[in-house]
């Protein structure tokens, strides 16, 4: 018995340890669970009686953005992942389809899991909590459109990888945009992180678009500036995605990856 | 000469490893081409690398008298491949797919195409189930559905009938050779069935270490090597 279990040890082991994103994962759960609500407790604190609504509403409206950029994501990732799964991969690619294609394809059926994943939760939202994310007017759009266009860039850039390294990268589909969460002041103000994570944070197009969510609900105010450079920052995004995602396909086509995943 | 294929100089190396030696081929316009070579020939590399799946480090090859570097997916249109180890999306039903491959070739009346192509390789019954609950023999007269969808002048098949049953694989084999004869395509097949290859093939390649070792007719093959059976000219090596 000693034996069996051993090789059962030794064989999650070997698959844990043989591949890096798994092994990695083992490790930044942990710490991004902490980190996260760390943070979110800190800003808890702040909340007094006069803004608690508002708070709640900045809340709920994040959980509702956050989500179009997850399910972008994972939209794309997995509607990807199914051609892998199925191993329908070189049928696909000896087809007269092209490249950009397959990428223009990936992106509308993203766009649609999105829209059709999203509706139901709006609805619930707006009956039971009365929280009506409508009244964020055209800026919902823009903060929509925004955070589509990351979730997008992200999903080419995990698909690409997994195409290129195999299905051991898949994890990353599903845990990538939690590693960038904690920095990315979701449910929480930029100015409640430490300073010296501040400027980390801000870096980042997702910090950019909830900390201006949180200015038009709090202050009915929007910096035109920042829009800007948001939408600049997350059109060259997806653009760097989009041609990441097409050197991958032809460094596969080099190494003949495409073939031995239908074996 | 019209050709099917004209591969001049084709090498494909692996990291450093040499796959595809210095390859050079013409084949004929039409007709049933057999590929033998044992594990490891580059006989699959060949084929992918025909269908644009992968990238040659050097040479050329002309599909139809067209590179197929430049007219990649004018070509396309015009061949197709099956494989035992290429499947189609399991979830998505037998019609599903085939719809969707119609689409992507472009084939005029799809429905009619593939409700024609179903009831010849005779698997009308299939169409309504899921692609993953089919047997292999069944996934195997599917994926040929698909690769037959475009009404291919070049035809790749990988081990056509690995999976089929004796009846099955006999009526496959059939339907294969009358394809060719009424399409006058190129089929280009690779198989380590030999009675199957002598039994379809006019033209036989025998690939050794990433090298065409031969390739002529079978009956000049064998008249060559004074052999009756293929497995004696392999096995002479």
């Amino acid at each position: 018995m000693i034996n069996r279990i051993i090789a059962l040890l030794i064989r999650y082991q070997n698959i844990a340890l043989g591949s890096t994103p798994r092994l990695i994962s083992i490790f930044y759960w942990p710490t991004v669970q902490i980190l996260f609500w760390g943070f979110f407790t800190n800003y808890f604190y702040q909340i007094n009686e006069f803004n608690i609504w508002s708070s709640l509403n900045v809340i709920l409206s994040a959980v509702v953005l956050w989500d179009v950029l997850f399910r972008s994501q994972l939209g794309l990732s997995m509607s990807f992942f199914e051609e892998l799964w199925s191993r329908n991969l070189p049928n696909l690619f000896i087809t007269p389809i092209k490249d950009h294609e397959i990428i223009l394809g990936l992106l509308m059926i993203s766009f649609f899991r999105t829209i059709l994943g999203l509706t139901p939760a709006i609805f619930f939202a707006n009956y039971f909590f009365n929280f009506h994310l409508f009244e964020l007017g055209f800026y919902l759009i823009f903060f929509f459109f925004n955070l589509t266009l990351i979730g997008w860039s992200i999903g080419l850039f995990v698909s690409a990888l997994v195409l290129r390294y195999g299905q051991s990268f898949e994890e990353l589909a599903w845990a990538i945009i939690f590693i960038v969460l904690p920095f990315s002041c979701v449910y929480y103000p930029l100015d409640s992180l430490p300073e010296v994570m501040q400027t980390f944070a801000s870096i980042f197009p997702t910090t950019m678009i909830f900390e201006e969510m949180r200015s038009l609900i709090f202050n009915s105010h929007l910096d035109y500036l920042n829009l800007i450079k948001i939408i600049c920052i997350n059109i060259s995004l997806l653009l760097l995605s989009s041609i990441f995602f097409l050197y991958i396909l032809s460094v596969v086509r080099k190494k003949g990856i495409m073939v031995n995943q239908g074996e | 000469m019209k050709t099917s294929i004209k591969i001049r100089n084709l090498s494909k190396s692996f990291d450093g490893k040499k796959i595809l030696k210095e390859i050079n081929l013409e084949l004929p316009e039409n007709g049933i081409f057999g590929i033998l070579g044992k594990n490891g020939a580059g006989k699959t590399t060949l084929l992918a690398t025909l269908m644009g799946l992968i990238t040659p480090t050097s040479g050329d090859i002309k599909i139809f008298n067209k590179c197929l570097k430049k007219n990649k997916f004018d070509i396309l249109n015009q061949i197709n491949f099956q494989s035992p180890y290429i499947e189609l999306p399991k979830k998505m039903s037998v019609y599903q797919n085939l719809i969707f491959y119609a689409r992507l070739y472009n084939v005029k009346d799809r429905v009619k195409k593939i409700k024609s192509l179903c009831s010849e390789l005779l698997v009308s019954d299939l169409l309504d189930l899921n692609y993953g609950k089919l047997s292999s023999g069944q996934k195997t007269r599917v994926n040929l559905c698909k690769a037959l969808l475009n009404t291919p002048k070049l035809l790749l098949l990988d081990e056509p009938t690995s999976s089929l049953d004796i009846q099955t694989s006999e009526f496959v084999r059939k339907y294969l050779i009358k394809f060719q004869k009424n399409y006058q395509s190129a089929i280009l097949i690779t198989s380590h069935n030999l009675e199957e290859i002598q039994y379809m093939c006019d033209y036989l390649i025998i690939l050794e270490a990433g090298k065409v070792k031969d390739f002529d007719t079978i009956r000049n093959l064998l008249k060559k090597g004074k052999k009756s059976r293929i497995k004696e000219l392999l096995l002479d090596d």
